[in-house]
């Protein structure tokens, strides 16, 4: 190599570091505020300029279970999303089975219906569904929510898993059957023990977006059945804004998936593009 | 992940014609039942009770009783000023967003795709962004775009740039949402079109280079055009999401000052749970369902999504 081009990729080498760590910057320092935020006290928050060494604290965290309830909407929380990505995972899994595997008639044409579930915006069903749970009684009940999660997570579920499914050479499973499986038992000893790493990954997109979800969560509970975003966002009141207790309800709630996600990070892509991109 | 694309898919086909034994007739019903279950009563009823309602003046704070009007609400709709600004400022949010989103995944994906030393680690922190709770987002934003205590005018007094008002003045609060969005979901396309670079088979770049094709050129002719199906399925994904944006935004400015983001799930919600006119706000959520699918199609008519999607040997 002569003297310029070593310059030139030198120069190029540079260039790359400088941009990467300036977009690596740029995405994490929101992040890097916000943890360090929920360690702030008061004064150190409210600080202009604002402090970047302070004495960190645990008591945003404290008042989060002490005042804003924080165990209460943590258990609906894991109790809400928990079932309806369970019924969202097993209702899914079969129809991903069954499109994948079996002649359904009209087969392409009930999975774009399935898809269209992706594309309705929740503030549609929304008012239905506030009026029709005050007449049966369940509106401020984990049901409601249930039910909404579970039908918003399916479309994932059955699109990435029939994806899933196809991957799995077919020859396997009729090599079980001619050896005398049922198809059940097929299905169970064999097909879904190569599905667990696919099943694991999608778990974790439809835990992540019910999780997360905020509008139909802050509309249809009031007391009882509130998730963690909703007492987050009781962290803002018009007045008085509580930044330390509310950074630290967001630590507390993006955690969880933070963590799973990463874990999960090779099958991300599949799920997120509902088994489209290859990750 | 590589061995999956080993299998061909008309084998997998003709398994499927063959995988229907006797006495299965039934089994694909059978698996499918709990999905079409949901699905009608979670989802099809409500909205077509949604419909129903939005015939009707039902208003939960004037009593139960309500009377059938017909297609009163609609007409009422085409007149409502409000609601068309916010269709259209929810539609200059949603382009303005995922074209900023866009433009940015793809340049980080080129930008990462270079093999460096720890460039896997610095690549972690653009996945972060997207798994945080939104709430969680707006909540961050907010206190780092105060405009006199806030962390990001510090920052740039640092820099010399003067006080900025964000999301406090109508003349930058779209400006400011728009960037929370695009800081938030950046991370989405990036990925998936970072993993589409990296699943391109070499040999044509490889063409390219003996051809003496420039950077430029190579990208143009080579790069997108196979990254074509990556990036529409992304970027339908994210207008979709982008057209229903409200956690952030609720957070931030609850659709103030002056109406400056007064996106149309904020105005709806507005319709719905504080003045409770649901008969209404029925008819202008299903008005706004249309505006979606409408959206949705002409993309994937101009794009070709459904062949994308349903071509498995494209993937």
């Amino acid at each position: 190599m002569s003297n310029s081009r070593i310059l030139k990729s030198g120069a190029g080498a540079l260039a790359a570091y400088g941009l990467a760590i300036a977009a690596a910057l740029f995405f994490a320092f929101p992040i890097f505020w916000m943890v360090t935020s929920s360690f702030k006290s008061e004064v150190d928050i409210s600080a202009y300029p604002p402090v970047w060494s302070f004495s960190p604290t645990l008591a945003n965290y404290t008042q989060l279970f002490t005042e804003l309830n924080a165990w209460q909407a943590l258990l609906n929380s894991a109790l809400i999303v928990g079932l309806a990505t369970c019924i969202a995972m097993a209702a899914g899994t079969m129809a991903a089975y069954a499109l994948a595997r079996f002649d359904v008639k009209g087969k392409e044409f009930l999975a774009f219906e399935i898809l269209s579930l992706r594309m309705l915006p929740p503030i549609v069903s929304v008012i239905p569904m506030f009026i029709i749970a005050r007449q049966l009684g369940i509106f401020d009940t984990p049901w409601l929510l249930i039910a909404a999660y579970a039908l918003s997570g399916l479309p994932f579920v059955v699109w990435v898993m029939r994806v899933f499914i196809q991957d799995i050479p077919q020859s396997i499973e009729e090599a079980a059957m001619i050896d005398g499986c049922s198809r059940f038992e097929t299905f169970w000893r064999v097909t879904l023990p190569l599905l667990l790493p696919g099943l694991a990954a999608t778990m974790v997109i439809v835990f992540m977006f019910a999780w997360n979800e905020f509008l139909l969560a802050s509309m249809l509970t009031s007391q009882e059945a509130k998730t963690l975003p909703v007492i987050a966002a009781n962290a803002i009141k018009p007045k008085a804004i509580a930044w330390g207790l509310a950074s630290a309800a967001g630590v507390m709630m993006s955690l969880p998936v933070v963590v799973l996600v990463l874990l999960m990070q090779r099958y991300l892509v599949r799920g997120l593009t509902l088994g489209a991109v290859k990750g | 992940m590589a061995k999956s694309g080993t299998i061909n898919a008309p084998a997998l086909q003709l398994g499927a014609t063959k995988a229907v034994r006797a006495g299965e007739k039934s089994v694909p019903t059978l698996l499918l039942a709990p999905t079409m279950i949901i699905m009608t009563i979670v989802g099809l009823y409500p909205l077509l009770h949604s419909l129903y309602i939005s015939l009707t003046n039902y208003n939960p704070t004037f009593g139960t009783s309500y009377s059938f009007i017909g297609f009163a609400n609609y007409a009422r709709a085409f007149g409502d000023g409000q609601f068309w600004y916010s269709v259209g400022l929810t539609l200059a949010f949603t382009a303005i967003s995922v074209a900023l989103s866009l433009t940015l995944a793809v340049l980080l994906a080129l930008l990462f795709n270079q093999y460096r030393f720890g460039f896997v680690v610095l690549r972690t922190f653009l996945l972060i962004p997207m798994l945080i709770t939104p709430i969680a987002v707006g909540i961050t934003w907010r206190t780092m775009m105060m405009p006199d205590l806030g962390v990001l005018n510090y920052l740039l007094s640092l820099i010399g740039v003067s006080h900025l008002s964000w999301a406090s003045s109508p003349s930058s609060a779209l400006a400011s949402v728009i960037l929370v969005d695009v800081w938030q979901w950046t991370p989405f396309m990036f990925i998936i079109i970072f993993a589409g670079l990296r699943s391109l088979p070499k040999s044509p770049f490889e063409a390219a280079a003996i051809d003496g094709a420039g950077h430029l050129a190579t990208f143009m002719n080579v790069t997108l055009p196979m990254l074509k199906p990556v990036i529409v399925i992304a970027t339908l994904l994210r207008i979709v999401d982008a057209f229903r944006t409200y956690d952030t935004v609720y957070i931030i400015t609850r659709g103030g000052p002056d109406f400056a983001t007064d996106l149309l799930s904020v105005y709806l919600q507005r319709v719905n749970f504080r003045i409770f006119d649901l008969g209404y706000g029925s008819a202008l959520s299903w008005i706004a369902l249309v505006i979606v699918l409408v959206v949705v199609l002409v993309f994937v008519n101009l794009t070709g999504f459904l062949k994308l999607v349903a071509d498995k040997e494209n993937r």
